[in-house]
């Protein structure tokens, strides 16, 4: 089997998910008004001209998602504790865009229709200039950082593409994201278990 | 690269200085590990070799480099035994002594052919993101200085990193900054820079790593982690700490906030580098076991970050920010205490 038809093959097995009543945080802004941004306590953010248009549906090795809105309100979701309702259903994968405002290995906890409740790591690298420590896929790249005042060239901002396991042969009806302000969530995609 | 060209010029021999870089460490763990590649030793077998928990009430400063140093040790505070307790490097902050030649010791230190860190404002710095914004205590490398040029060549590994002649004029303005204090960056102003800089030996040569040489490293900070003393040291000089933290937050106390951002910054790299060398080590002698420690304290530094940075966010109101502050604090604490077993273990096969 090639590359190919291996995405082909995966990307008929994924769904995103909606998650456009939890985005709570601006971190893309304009050029023109960097000061929108504010993926961190200091205000940074990436640069839109770089980044997919929002709204669009994006693939990352072979993985569809719903990319944000751009420099329209809210584009993703800072992690406090928010509980994302699923489409009840048997998964192998949950597929994230994230960055975190440094390396942080957290965890979310998946619910299922059974009662059980499964914790299962959220890996996500440093958004500022970094490595993928955790083996993710550089999703998209910002080659410079907005800050509140001015474009910073050489300093670029990373989203990652990451995945969490569904270990559990159990129907998969939510997700409950860490409580974590350094650790946002651009985007969710279920990859269902292959009948 | 030139050597001593004229009376007024002094540089560095040899090629310029490494830009020795990882995601988690700040300028202070950079800066020193630049240095130490020129000496020719692996600046993570360095400063990656110990791994300690130390807090001091009272001593933490809003600067990117501060990191705690232990009082009494080498006759006073000695930043480099700090950072390698388990090797022969010392550092100390000096100033110049005198008003009206402030090169004086950057030239005798460059023209003995070694290098100076400085501490400097990224306000006034023009290859600093924070150039002519924002006021934040930084340390930059000097390896070389153009009195006839009127230049000073500097050295800085952080994003987005710099190596090149910076004016004079502008250096001094950095050099000898108030850093008053600045809305924007509550963590890294409000700390006068004062032309410090540190005078940084390293002894004798490392001698190559070896699995006894690093399983000693590893039983003396592994009993460092269990052995309670008078300073908040260990998992119990964190249990204070951490108890302290929350307890400040509840009095809606913004120092403790202020504080705990570049307090956690040193911990954190420092977790970060000792975690990377045992994973390292762990690799290269086929010991899974200790790879697997380095992961542990590896998970460690990345613990660091939820509680950092909670606090980062929740500075302008700590009582709200303390529930958050406790789970992050206890979550942290697992992290260290399943570290320090899973070193221990490691160690005692070494």
């Amino acid at each position: 089997m090639t590359g190919i038809s291996v995405s082909s093959a995966r990307t008929g097995l994924c769904d995103p998910v909606d998650i456009s009543g939890h985005r709570n945080n601006t971190a893309i802004s304009a050029a023109t008004e960097t000061k929108a941004g504010e993926f961190n306590v200091w205000g940074n953010s990436f640069a839109a001209e770089y980044l997919p248009a929002g709204g669009s549906l994006v693939h990352v090795d072979g993985v569809p998602f719903e990319f944000p809105p751009v420099c329209d309100g809210p584009d993703n979701v800072r992690c406090a504790g928010q509980y994302i309702r699923v489409p009840e259903g048997r998964y192998d994968w949950i597929h994230v865009l994230a960055a975190s405002e440094r390396r942080c290995e957290e965890s979310v906890e998946l619910n299922f229709a059974d009662g059980t409740v499964d914790a299962e790591p959220l890996r996500v690298s440093d958004f500022w200039a970094a490595p993928a420590w955790f083996g993710e896929v550089k999703a998209f790249e910002s080659l410079v950082m907005h800050y509140p005042h001015h474009v910073q060239r050489g300093i670029p901002a990373v989203m990652w593409a990451q995945r969490v396991p569904v270990t559990r042969r159990a129907r998969l009806t939510g997700i409950l994201l860490p409580r974590n302000v350094a650790v946002h969530v651009f985007a969710v995609t279920l990859q269902r278990t292959e009948p | 690269m030139t050597v001593d060209v004229t009376s007024r010029t002094y540089m560095i021999t040899g090629p310029e200085p490494e830009l020795w870089y990882r995601d988690l460490i700040s300028c202070l763990q950079a800066t020193f590990g630049s240095l130490l590649a020129r000496a020719g030793a692996d600046p993570l077998e360095v400063l990656g070799a110990g791994w300690r928990f130390l807090h001091l009430p009272g001593d933490v400063r809003s600067e990117e480099f501060y990191y705690p140093c232990p009082p009494g040790e080498s006759q006073g505070a000695d930043l480099g035994a700090a950072l390698a307790p388990h090797h022969e490097l010392h550092a100390r902050w000096w100033q110049p002594a005198d008003e009206n030649d402030v090169w004086r010791e950057v030239r005798e230190t460059l023209a003995e052919d070694r290098l100076v860190i400085a501490a400097v404002d990224n306000f006034h710095l023009p290859f600093r993101p924070a150039y002519g914004d924002v006021h934040a205590a930084h340390l930059v490398v000097i390896y070389g200085l153009d009195e006839t040029r009127g230049v000073v060549y500097v050295s800085d590994a952080m994003p987005p990193a710099f190596r090149g002649a910076v004016p004079i004029e502008e250096f001094l303005r950095s050099w000898g900054s108030a850093n008053p204090n600045d809305v924007q960056d509550a963590f890294f102003s409000d700390a006068r820079i004062g032309r410090r800089c540190l005078d940084v030996r390293l002894g004798a040569r490392p001698a190559p790593l070896t699995p006894e040489l690093l399983g000693g490293y590893l039983r003396t900070d592994t009993d460092g982690f269990t052995t309670a003393t008078s300073a908040r040291t260990g998992l119990a000089g964190y249990d204070e700490f951490a108890a302290e933290l929350l307890d400040r937050c509840r009095a809606q106390d913004a120092g403790a906030l202020r504080e705990l951002y570049p307090f956690g910054w040193g911990m954190q790299a420092q977790a970060s580098l000792h975690g990377e060398l045992l994973r390292r080590c762990g690799h290269q002698w086929d010991d899974p076991a200790l790879a697997g420690a380095g992961r542990a304290v590896e998970a460690v530094a990345h613990a660091w970050t939820g509680l950092r940075f909670t606090g980062a966010h929740g500075l302008a109101d700590p009582r709200a920010a303390a529930p958050d502050i406790a789970h992050h604090a206890t979550v942290l604490r697992g992290a260290y205490a399943r570290a320090v077993d899973a070193v221990g273990a490691a160690a005692a096969r070494l």
